[in-house]
């Protein structure tokens, strides 16, 4: 749903210029496994696309856990934290993107921090270690979480080059990122596989 | 190759010994070698072991400090917000807190904070890959430094990096591991990079041996010798974890064997201390040992020595042992040869009669002297020869024992008269005195007369008194001869001059006995030569029968025609004869040639020959009479055989048995000189004698002393009682013809009717005294 309301001011900009082709990325681990909860955007022509007006975005902390574990937002955008737990939680997060700290709120509490630069925002409980979650800021129209089978979908897309960029919390690159090119047809849908490694992640409980 | 027992035994027994010692040695240290070096293999078994753990604790403390330090939300959000500074200083607060030396953080992006050597920044660079890779503890070289790295994430809460925290590995902390250990191990840890070689934090010369014996053992993990520049060394190699992909680390521990030795040092000291002590005592012992058991050896080998060089020797017995009994028979031996050594001397030195020294001894004792008076010159040596007057006579009446007991008598007698003078007896009754003084003439003159003296006082043996009386001959040296022989011969000389003389006295000795001893050889070599010559002759001195009145025998009287000195009597000639034994050949002839003479006289005139004892002592007579008798053709009737009574001194069945053999051949037998001797009533007991002739002393004493006519009256009429005929010998005077014809005498002999005529006057002699014959 969420994905949906990323896509729809793309196609309201795809109305403009006349060629427009979909783009869908399968984004495996080397295994072949699929990849979930990697965040895949586009730059169609190498440059972020026009956003359109910011939503109303949540992370829950429920179960000592964040959910979702990857949230896409668009810069501008409100996130709130309401905790469904019956426990405190001590939300912060030191990413340069956006730095903040939800000191110890207690259930049916929420909190809600603005973003407003483009960049990735892991977020962690200081009480509790194993809950983690990352929120991608983007500065670009196409973004897509990918689903259970890994494929983030993208349609109308303007222009024929594409610089698609995968981030993965996990994944075994610079700053948890690939970039590729990708050509786009002008019509039709173009399939993008993209193959990652992926670091095991830190198991619950353990000194990671 | 020794040449004596106890040098053998000793090197023997300390040889053994040191061989005994030398095994348990060699087996005491390889037990010890062994033992130890198990003990250390064990010990460094155990000590890897010990290190493993160590770093496991540390990694796990290490680990723990970390793991707070990169949850620490402050710290956190000073290394993800970039702030260094704030970083760093939390670390070197930790640093303190847990005393460590090394702690940096490794970000995501490969930037190392806290580090400010540019090779330890380099080489904890490196390390991100493993960080990466999600490594949190192993050995890694930092700055050329084994070390022990533990590191943990920072969360923040994605991963921002991490927190190392890094231990170095060198000789310090090296050190505090070896101090846990029971024994004083040597340990290092190595790393190795990939196209490198092993280093470690410290550098010695072994390190190249080290190198390869990692190399070669690391994957063995059991301990294995290690030879280092300063000796052996037990060495245990084990892998660690390294905490870098291409860069191995190994564990190191070393043990010096001669360390592991060390504590057994005083062991083998004492061992040797004891060794050495005890080889001493085994020497000293067995030098001991074989110097009681030799000792009694060597004192037999002396003694043997000594013996054989006639010694007399007797070992001391000092032990109840072998040796001992050896000793004992040894001493046996010895005292029996000694023993017998002793009789054997008396034997041949001693007279076994008398005890006396005997002619042998007494020949070395004189030559002694005579070389002693010769070395000093002016001192005086008499030679004394005594022999008894009378022994002759007492041996034949009394019998030898008698005569043995009497020699015993006089011997004793005469030592106890010479003093310190040497008595031997030569042999029979012949005893030599030497005296050794400085007036050895005059002293030779007084003993001479005491010891006449002392031998003329009777002895009593056997209940008897006896008297032996004895002569004395004396010379003296050097002037009576230079050598016991000369002296000897001399003194013998003076004997037969005392002797002749008429015994009971003593004589010096002269130059003329010499003289005269010397016309007496040359007697005795005319007389051989005269039997061969026929310088003999036979003179006849008629018996002149005083029943018929005429002359019914002859007496055959032998004469000497000696060459030079004209007629010899018998008497100078007779006694040499017996002594020389020439009496037999002469003897001899005059039975023959008496025969041949007689058998042309008338048929009733005999022939009488006087025949000495020394002939009857010789075996044959019978047949020389027999022989002469046969040869001539004479009727033995007509042969009269005249014998002295001298010829019972020696009296014999022998004898007697000869005189019954000539009896039965029909030879007449008779008794001359009858009355001269010291029995002589008691001899015509002995044999049916057919004659006896009166001597002529008591003829010649008749018509002066009483007595005598008493006595040939007497015996004239014994005679006749016997059946025996009588002959007066001597016969001078008509007076001695009346007296001798009144006391019924057979026959007569003497210078009254005829002088010994030659035989050719034989017939005249007869034609004057036989007229009746004639007119017949």
């Amino acid at each position: 749903m969420r994905a949906l309301a990323l896509i729809l001011p793309a196609l309201a900009l795809a109305a403009a210029p006349a060629a427009a082709g979909d783009l869908v990325v399968q984004v495996r681990a080397a295994g072949g496994a699929p990849v979930p909860n990697a965040v895949v955007t586009l730059y169609p022509g190498g440059r972020p696309s026009p956003l359109g007006p910011a939503g109303s975005y949540q992370i829950a902390q429920r179960d000592l856990q964040f959910s979702p574990f990857v949230l896409v937002v668009p810069i501008g955008a409100d996130v709130s934290f309401p905790n469904f737990d019956n426990v405190r939680h001590h939300v912060y997060s030191f990413s340069p993107a956006r730095r903040f700290e939800l000191r110890l709120y207690a259930r049916e509490q929420t909190r809600s921090v603005h973003f407003d630069r483009p960049g990735i925002v892991p977020l962690g409980c200081n009480i509790h270690d194993n809950m983690i979650a990352f929120i991608d800021v983007v500065d670009t129209a196409f973004a897509a979480r990918t689903d259970g089978a890994g494929t983030a979908r993208f349609t109308a897309i303007p222009g024929s080059q594409v610089l698609v960029r995968i981030w993965h919390p996990y994944l075994r690159a610079p700053g948890n990122q690939l970039e590729l090119r990708v050509a786009v047809p002008d019509h039709g849908t173009a399939a993008q596989a993209v193959p990652v490694n992926l670091r095991p992640p830190p198991r619950p409980g353990s000194a990671y | 190759m020794f040449t004596h027992i106890r040098t053998r035994l000793a090197i023997l027994y300390a040889g053994l010994f040191a061989l005994a010692l030398g095994l348990v040695a060699v087996a005491l240290y390889i037990v010890i070698a062994a033992t130890s070096e198990r003990q250390v293999r064990d010990e460094l078994v155990a000590s890897s072991t010990v290190f493993d753990r160590l770093l496991e604790l540390r990694t796990r403390e290490l680990g723990n400090a970390a793991g707070l330090l990169s949850r620490d939300f402050g710290f956190r959000a000073a290394v993800a917000t970039g702030d260094p500074g704030t970083a760093v200083s939390a670390l070197d607060n930790l640093k303190a807190r847990l005393g460590l030396r090394t702690a940096f953080i490794v970000g995501m992006d490969g930037h190392v904070a806290g580090l400010s050597d540019p090779r330890q920044r380099a080489d904890a660079a490196a390390l991100w890959t493993a960080l990466d890779a999600g490594r949190t503890s192993g050995i890694a070289g930092l700055g050329g430094v084994p070390s022990h790295v533990v590191a943990a994430p920072i969360m923040a809460p994605n991963l921002v990096g991490w927190v190392v925290f890094a231990n170095d590995l060198g000789p310090d902390q090296m050190h505090r591991l070896e101090q846990l250990s029971a024994i004083p191990i040597n340990a290092r840890v190595l790393v190795r990079r990939q196209g490198h070689g092993w280093t470690s934090g410290e550098r010695s010369p072994d390190d190249a041996a080290i190198a390869s014996f990692v190399d070669a053992r690391i994957g063995d993990g059991t301990p294995a010798r290690l030879d280092e520049e300063s000796g052996t060394a037990i060495a245990l190699a084990r892998p660690l974890q390294g905490m870098n992909d291409g860069e191995s680390a190994a564990l190191l521990i070393r043990y010096p064997l001669a360390e592991a030795l060390a504590p057994y040092l005083p062991l083998q000291i004492a061992m040797g201390m004891t060794g050495l002590i005890g080889l001493i005592l085994v020497i000293f012992g067995s030098w001991r040992l074989s110097l009681s058991l030799t000792r009694p050896i060597s004192l037999l080998d002396h003694a043997a020595q000594r013996m054989e060089e006639g010694e007399t020797v007797e070992v001391k017995v000092e032990t109840r042992d072998e040796i001992g009994r050896l000793a004992q028979s040894f001493n046996r031996m010895a005292g029996g040869i000694a023993e017998r050594e002793k009789r054997i001397t008396q034997l041949a030195f001693n007279d076994s009669l008398t005890g006396l020294p005997n002619r042998a001894f007494f020949r070395q004792h004189l030559d002694l002297e005579l070389r002693q008076a010769e070395r000093r010159g002016s001192r005086g040596l008499a030679l004394l020869c005594v022999d008894l007057d009378n022994f002759k006579a007492v041996n034949d009446t009394l019998g030898h024992p008698v005569g043995d007991e009497l020699l015993r008598a006089v011997a004793t007698r005469l030592s106890a008269s010479v003093g310190d003078a040497m008595v031997a007896r030569l042999g029979g009754d012949e005893f030599i005195i030497i005296l050794s003084r400085r007036d050895a003439h005059e002293a030779a003159g007084q003993v001479a007369g005491r010891l006449i003296a002392a031998l003329a006082e009777p002895f009593e043996i056997a209940g008897q008194e006896l008297s032996a009386g004895a002569s004395i001959g004396i010379a003296m040296a050097p002037g009576d001869g230079a050598d016991a022989d000369t002296l000897l011969k001399h003194a013998d000389l003076a004997l037969y001059q005392a002797k002749g003389e008429g015994g009971g006295t003593y004589r010096f000795f002269e130059d003329e006995m010499n003289a005269r001893a010397q016309s007496r050889h040359r007697l005795e070599a005319d007389l051989r030569r005269a039997v061969a010559g026929g310088e003999f002759e036979l003179y006849f001195q008629p018996l002149f029968d005083l029943e018929t009145n005429r002359i019914g025998s002859f007496e055959a009287l032998i004469r000497w025609n000696h060459p030079t000195r004209g007629l010899v009597a018998p008497d100078e000639f007779i006694p040499l004869a017996e002594e020389t034994g020439l009496i037999v050949p002469i003897g001899s002839w005059v039975i023959q040639e008496a025969c041949r003479h007689a058998v042309k006289w008338p048929d009733d005139v005999r022939v009488a020959v006087n025949v000495s004892s020394v002939q009857f002592r010789k075996p044959g007579l019978a047949n020389i009479l027999m022989q002469a008798l046969a040869a001539s053709g004479l009727d033995p009737k007509r042969l009269e055989v005249e014998i002295t009574e001298s010829i019972f001194l020696e009296s014999s069945e022998a004898l007697i048995a000869v005189l019954h053999s000539l009896r039965n051949m029909g030879i007449r037998i008779a008794l001359d000189d009858f009355g001269t001797g010291y029995s002589s009533l008691s001899y015509l007991q002995s044999f049916p004698f057919d004659k006896i002739k009166i001597d002529r002393s008591f003829i010649q004493q008749m018509l002066s002393r009483s007595g005598s006519t008493a006595i040939v009256h007497a015996i004239t009429d014994l005679a006749r009682a016997l059946g025996m005929e009588t002959t007066a010998e001597g016969v001078e005077n008509p007076e001695q013809l009346a007296e001798l014809r009144l006391h019924g005498c057979s026959s007569v002999q003497g210078y009254l009717f005829s002088r010994p005529v030659k035989a050719a006057g034989v017939f005249a002699a007869l034609d004057a005294s036989n007229p009746r014959r004639d007119v017949a």
